[in-house]
């Protein structure tokens, strides 16, 4: 096989460890912002869950208060 | 006979050096400004009767032991399913910071939690449709109206009240393109038409 034909690989995967030293993890505005797409996120979950086509999974969450205590916090 | 030397006199008991006074305990750290607690007392209910009644059988429902109360860690869920989003903090601040233990083990009559939802319905700051999409547009490297599914996983697990992988999961299930990008206009409409 000539070596000159072997193809370079696709170099269009995203840089993640760039993306990854670009979160902000300390600047209070955008934890502020995240914590607000968060609790959107999660009252949308938990109204999902709770549609009576999803009875079972209702249930789980009258049900799952029990374990996330620490979660909470 | 030389008199038998007595026996040295034990030296006299050292005295107990005093230990080094114990280096006082490092002060804790201090936890995170806590929200000061609400006055729960002091919100004037504005609910219908009618509305009164709805929240009470949602609320029923949470009451899995049957002492007409529900614990503190199933608060946050009962006011998601009324159609509110409470963050965590706003939760934790209405029930006055309560440790870990308290949430799990520790009740909400029903009385005591109609003026919760109203301090959460009242609240200033809701956010709207344009509030999601320009909080996500933060990360539309390309301004084309999408992000990398990969970096909003990363967002919601690393920055603010972070979610957990079986939530990033549930909530992005179907979302990301075949690309693994999301259409997050799409994506907010979605969310908000539950």
């Amino acid at each position: 096989v000539d070596c000159s034909t072997i193809l370079q690989e696709d170099c269009s995967r995203p840089q993640e460890e760039e993306d990854i030293m670009d979160i902000p993890l300390d600047d209070p505005e955008a934890n502020r912002a995240a914590a607000k797409i968060q609790a959107g996120f999660r009252g949308h979950m938990t109204r999902k869950k709770m549609k009576p086509e999803d009875k079972a999974e209702g249930e789980e969450v009258i049900k799952e208060g029990k374990g996330r205590g620490k979660e909470l916090i | 006979m030389a008199p038998k030397k007595d026996p040295k006199a034990a030296a006299p008991a050292k005295k107990a050096e005093p230990a080094p006074a114990p280096a006082p305990a490092p002060e804790p750290a201090p936890a995170p400004a806590a929200a000061p607690a609400v006055d729960l007392s002091a919100v004037k209910i504005e609910f219908s009767a009618d509305q009164v009644e709805d929240y009470r059988e949602a609320f029923g429902l949470f009451d899995r032991v049957g002492d007409n109360k529900v614990a503190y860690n199933q608060i946050a869920d009962i006011m998601r399913a009324l159609g509110q989003n409470p963050t965590n903090k706003e939760v934790s601040k209405l029930l006055g910071n309560p440790s870990a233990d308290d949430m799990a083990n520790k009740r909400v009559e029903f009385e005591q939690f109609l003026p919760m939802l109203q301090t959460i319905i009242n609240s200033p700051n809701k956010a709207g449709f344009e509030d999601y999409v320009e909080g996500l547009r933060v990360f539309d490297k390309e301004g084309n109206g999408t992000v990398m599914g990969a970096e909003l996983r990363i967002v919601l697990s690393t920055l603010g009240e972070k979610m957990t992988e079986a939530e990033i999961d549930a909530l992005m299930a179907g979302q990301e393109d075949e690309n693994g990008c999301v259409n997050y206009e799409a994506f907010v409409k979605h969310i908000m038409s539950v």
